[in-house]
C-alpha cells in the first residue's frame, strides 16, 4: 500500500463526528461608512500611504513628485509590458507601479494578480511598491474580497497590505524586511 | 532540533535566573497579547468569527480524507505535483529527492514548524545541501544553532545585544551597533543575495483549499514570496490538517490569523499559489507524521484544528515566564503541551504540567480548542505512563488521598493554619515546594469551607 492510501485509510477509520459546514454569510461582518478613510487610516501604521489622485494628475506625475530622484521605474499599468528573461532581472527596480484589482477597507490590503505579468518577483524585489486601484473597487472586509477575486496570474494572487516588515528583534517594528520598504496605494 | 531531554520545571528555573531578561520576556509577549485584544475588540463579530472558524475546522476534520483527495485532484489539474509522507523520515526523503533531481545546492526556506518537527534542515545538510532560513527570527536562531522559542516570533528569547554580537560575527556588522533597524537591514542585504542565488525555495502552508487545489502562505516579511518567485522549484510542506473546504472560508481565517498572532488586521503578504510559475515546478508534500493517530483520539483530536497563530502561548502565564526553550517539544506553550504529549508521553510528559489550568489559552484560541482541558487529560496520561518524577508523583498521590477523604483534608488544613505561622522561617522557606526567594503567603484564619458556611448562614438564599 502506498503512503497515500495508508494515510487515507487511517483518516477514514479515525473520523470524528463533526458539524455540517456553517454558512459564513449568515453572520453580519464589519462595514464602514467611508471605506477609503478606513483604508487610509489603517495603512499609515503598516508602512504605507493611500491617496486619491487629484483631477488632471496622472499616476506617474504623482510618483515622480513624491520621489523625484527615483531609480529604475517599471510600470505594469502601461500597455506594452516590459518582460525580462529571468525573474532576477527585476532586482534593481526602485519603483514598481502595479495594478491592484481590489482594496479591502478592514485590512488595508490590495489584491494583485496581473494576467499579463510573467514574473511576480517584481512585487517583492522592488524597493517601493505603488498599487493603482480603481476608486470604486474597495470592499468592507475579507469575506467580501474573497467573493470577488480571480487568480489571473499563472494561478498566483496576493493580498498585499503595506510594506514588508518584521518585529523579530526585540519586538521593534522595522519596515523593509525583505520586500518593499514603502507602499503607496493610489486610488484612481 | 531540540536537545533530547528537557524537563520543564528545571529548564524554567534556569531561565528565571536572569530576572531582568525574564521580566522583559514576560512583558514583551504580554504586549502582543494586548495588541491582539485591541484588534479583537474592534470587530463586533469577533466571537461569531471564532465560532465559524471552529465549525469549519471541525467539519473538515470529520471528512478529512475526502477533502484531501479533492485537494489533490484539483491541484494536479493545475499542474502541481502532490506527494504523501507517512512520517518525518519519508517527508525528508521526498524533499531531498526533489532537490537532488534538480541539482539543487542552495535552498531558501520560509518559516515552517512542520520542517522543524521533521528535522529537515539537519537531514538536508547531511546530504550536502545548503539550507538558508529566511524569516529574520528563524535566521537568527539558525545562526545560533538553536531551535525557535516561539512559533511566530522565533527569536523572542533574545535581546538585541545578543543579536548584534551574532551579526557582527556572522555578517560583519559594526560591533556594538544594537539598532534593530540597522541589524534588520543588514540581514536584508545578506539574505537578498541568498534569494538571488538559491536553486529552490521551500515554504510551509497556512491553508490548503480543497475546492481550488491551491495553497496560501502568510508572511509579513515577504520571504516566502521572494523564495518562490526567484528559484524555479517551489516545494511546499503541509501537515494534513491544513485543509479548508472552500476559497470563501479564507474570508474567515485571514480575518482571525494575524489579529490573533500579532495584533495586526492581516499579514503584509497573503499569497495564493495554484500553479507552477512560468518555467517552474510546484510540489506539495502532504505530511501525516502522527496526525491521523491523534484524529482517532476522542480526547485530543480537536488539537488538529490549530492554525498556529501562537495566541495561546502569548497569553499563557507559564510560557511567558519560562520561554519556549523550556518545553521539550518543538512547539511550546499550551498547544505544544497537548501535541507533544500526544506524540510521545514519555518524552513530553512534563509539558502537561507547565500549566495553571487558568483557561486563558482556550479563551483566546481563534478556533476554540479546549486547550486547558486537554492538558489536564494529558496529565492523567503522564501519571499513568509513570513518567513523573518521584516527588511530583508522591505529591499528587497525597493530594488524591486528601481529596478523597474530606474530613482528613479539613483537619490537615486546620493544623497547617495553626502551625505554619509559628514555624521558623528557615523551615518553610526551603521545602520541596518552595525555592529561595519565595515566601509562603500569610495563613488565613479560616478555611474556604468555613467562610462559605458562615456566609450561607448569614445570607440564606
Ligand atoms: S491552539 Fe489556538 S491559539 Fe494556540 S496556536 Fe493553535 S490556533 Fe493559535
Amino acid at each position: 500500500m502506498t503512503s497515500r492510501d495508508a494515510i487515507l485509510a487511517r483518516l477514514r477509520q479515525n473520523r470524528p463526528q463533526g458539524p455540517t459546514l456553517p454558512d459564513i454569510h449568515a453572520v453580519p461582518f464589519l462595514g464602514f461608512e467611508d471605506r477609503f478613510a478606513a483604508f487610509a487610516g489603517l495603512i499609515r501604521n503598516l508602512g504605507g500611504e493611500a491617496v486619491q489622485l487629484a483631477e488632471g494628475e496622472s499616476v506617474l506625475d504623482h510618483v515622480r513628485a513624491r520621489w523625484p530622484d527615483h531609480g529604475r521605474l517599471v510600470d505594469l499599468t502601461s500597455a506594452n509590458l516590459p518582460q525580462p528573461v529571468r525573474p532576477h532581472d527585476w532586482n534593481d527596480v526602485d519603483v514598481a507601479v502595479v495594478p491592484g484589482e481590489l482594496a479591502v477597507a478592514e485590512s488595508a490590503a490590495v489584491w494583485v494578480s496581473h494576467p499579463d505579468n510573467t514574473f511576480r518577483s517584481l512585487y517583492f524585489l522592488t524597493q517601493k511598491l505603488v498599487l493603482v486601484v480603481p476608486r470604486a473597487a474597495i470592499v468592507d472586509n475579507m469575506r467580501d474580497a474573497y467573493a470577488r477575486i480571480r487568480f489571473r496570474e499563472h494561478g498566483f494572487g496576493a493580498f498585499i497590505s503595506g510594506s514588508s516588515r518584521t518585529a523579530d528583534i526585540e519586538q521593534s517594528l522595522v519596515m523593509g524586511a525583505h520586500g518593499a520598504m514603502a507602499a503607496l496605494v493610489i486610488f484612481v | 532540533m531540540k536537545p533530547a531531554h528537557i524537563h520543564h520545571p528545571e529548564a524554567a528555573a534556569a531561565f528565571l535566573q536572569d530576572r531582568e531578561q525574564a521580566r522583559w520576556h514576560d512583558s514583551a509577549i504580554w504586549w502582543v497579547r494586548q495588541k491582539r485584544d485591541t484588534q479583537a475588540s474592534q470587530l463586533p463579530e469577533w466571537e461569531a468569527l471564532r465560532t465559524l472558524a471552529r465549525e469549519i475546522k471541525a467539519h473538515t476534520l470529520s471528512r478529512l480524507d475526502e477533502y484531501l483527495v479533492a485537494f489533490q485532484e484539483n491541484a494536479e489539474k493545475n499542474g502541481v505535483v502532490v506527494h504523501w509522507a507517512a512520517d518525518a523520515d519519508e517527508h525528508n526523503r521526498i524533499v531531498h529527492g526533489l532537490l537532488a533531481a534538480a541539482g539543487v545546492q542552495k535552498l531558501v526556506k520560509s518559516k515552517s514548524m512542520l520542517t522543524e518537527e521533521c528535522g529537515l534542515n539537519p537531514y538536508l545538510e547531511q546530504h550536502g545541501i545548503e539550507v538558508i532560513d529566511t524569516d529574520l527570527g528563524e535566521r537568527i536562531v539558525q545562526l545560533r544553532q538553536e531551535p525557535p522559542s516561539h512559533i511566530v516570533m522565533p527569536a523572542i528569547h533574545l535581546k538585541k545585544e545578543q543579536i548584534s554580537e551574532l551579526f557582527h560575527r556572522e555578517l560583519g556588522t559594526e560591533a556594538g551597533n544594537n539598532d534593530p533597524t540597522y541589524l534588520t537591514h543588514a540581514a536584508r542585504a545578506n539574505l537578498r543575495q541568498h534569494f538571488l542565488t538559491a536553486d529552490a525555495g521551500l515554504t510551509g502552508v497556512n491553508f490548503a483549499i480543497a475546492e481550488t487545489g491551491g495553497i496560501v502562505v502568510c508572511t509579513n516579511e515577504g520571504n516566502a514570496d521572494l523564495g518562490t518567485a526567484l528559484p524555479p522549484l517551489h516545494i511546499a510542506s503541509m501537515g494534513l490538517e491544513k485543509i479548508i473546504p472552500r476559497l470563501e472560508h479564507l474570508g474567515v481565517f485571514t480575518r482571525l490569523l494575524a489579529r490573533s498572532a500579532i495584533g495586526s488586521p492581516i499579514t503584509t503578504y497573503t499569497s495564493h499559489f495554484h500553479r507552477p510559475r512560468p518555467g517552474g515546478q510546484l510540489h506539495i508534500v502532504i505530511v501525516d507524521n502522527g496526525r491521523s493517530q491523534i484524529l482517532g483520539d476522542a480526547d485530543f483530536y480537536q488539537s488538529l484544528r490549530c492554525i498556529r497563530c501562537g495566541a495561546c502561548m502569548n497569553t499563557c502565564p507559564v510560557y511567558r515566564r519560562s520561554t519556549g526553550h523550556s518545553y521539550s517539544y518543538i512547539i511550546p506553550g499550551p498547544i505544544g503541551s497537548t501535541l507533544g504529549p500526544s506524540r510521545d508521553i514519555d518524552q513530553h510528559g512534563s509539558m502537561a504540567f507547565a500549566c495553571t489550568t487558568c483557561g486563558s489559552c482556550s479563551n483566546v484560541c481563534p478556533v476554540k480548542i479546549n486547550l486547558h482541558e486537554q492538558l489536564v487529560l494529558q496529565r492523567r496520561r503522564a501519571f499513568e505512563a509513570g513518567t513523573l518524577k518521584p516527588v511530583k508523583k508522591m505529591g499528587l498521590l497525597a493530594m488524591r488521598f486528601a481529596i478523597r477523604h474530606p474530613a482528613l483534608m479539613d483537619a490537615g488544613g486546620k493544623v497547617m493554619r495553626k502551625v505554619v505561622p509559628v514555624l521558623p522561617a528557615a523551615l518553610t522557606a526551603d521545602s520541596a515546594w518552595s525555592r529561595a526567594g519565595r515566601a509562603l503567603p500569610d495563613m488565613p484564619s479560616k478555611s474556604f469551607k468555613e467562610l462559605w458556611r458562615e456566609r450561607q448562614q448569614e445570607n440564606p438564599s
